[in-house]
């Protein structure tokens, strides 16, 4: 059962992970987010971690999966609001995340979906 | 591993994930606590998060401990993962970046060991023993 919010707004699909989830929790919102995405065919996803504190190699490799399945159907992925001691903890264990379009802030992910001079898809 | 006295803080039983979340969540309070920064708080959940996920995925349950010590003017916080699994075959390999016996991305352990200051690892068939560290100097 999926405990996650995930929110649809001018054909963008957003989620705000806020608490630490279990790997059974993150595979479910996983799901979920990739069901959904399917049935209101969105321009893109973004997903939230700003009060997110630790992001492990589990969930690091969750979020790059997402990332491949989401653009596989044919929307973008978003990552916003990556602390910064997640960040070096990240890069020190050796998830570089490259593959992933990241964002300071959700106002930032969001304005880039939406502005309409966007070259991205 | 027993080189100096320990005092225990805490000890969280490894049954399901949900325990890798309490124990990282408890380790991370306890460095909290004992002074470190944010970033050293955030690198230890994180060692304890893989760790705790190697002993669910290989030796199925098992144990988290958190100690305290003071040694050399060194304030540390310590974790003591053990469980009672198959115990890790080559040690040296197991701590090669990429290898994995398990469907990992073979960063549970090199990863960890690289985000504290020390890890150790003691392992025999039916007990294997991973031991975490941060310290941190203190004066006076």
């Amino acid at each position: 059962m999926n405990k996650i919010p995930i929110l649809y707004l001018n054909s963008i699909l957003i989620a705000s992970i806020q608490t630490e989830l279990t790997d059974e929790e993150v595979l479910s919102f996983q799901s979920e987010l990739l069901t959904k995405n399917n049935n209101l065919l969105t321009k893109g996803v973004i997903i939230d971690v700003s009060t997110l504190d630790v992001i492990d190699s589990y969930m690091a490799k969750v979020l790059s999966d997402l990332t491949t399945m989401v653009k596989l159907q044919g929307s973008a992925f978003l990552l916003c609001g990556v602390k910064p001691a997640v960040s070096s903890t990240l890069v020190d264990m050796g998830m570089m995340l490259t593959k992933i379009d990241t964002f300071q802030s959700l106002e930032k992910a969001f304005n880039f979906l939406t502005s309409n001079d966007r070259k991205y898809q | 591993m027993d080189k100096y006295c320990l005092n225990e803080i805490d000890s969280v039983p490894i049954k399901c994930t949900q325990d890798i979340v309490i124990s990282r969540q408890k380790g991370r309070e306890l460095a909290r606590k004992s002074g470190f920064s944010v970033s050293e708080q955030t690198r230890f959940a994180t060692a304890i998060s893989e760790i705790t996920r190697n002993v669910l995925t290989y030796a199925t349950e098992g144990d988290c401990h958190l100690f305290e010590n003071n040694l050399d003017g060194y304030h540390m916080v310590i974790a003591q993962i053990v469980d009672q699994g198959p115990g890790i075959d080559n040690p040296k390999l197991a701590m090669s970046d990429g290898y994995s016996t398990g469907h990992g991305l073979g960063l549970g352990l090199p990863g960890a060991k690289r985000l504290v200051h020390e890890l150790n690892i003691d392992s025999t068939p039916g007990k294997t023993i991973v031991e975490i560290i941060i310290k941190r100097r203190v004066y006076g």
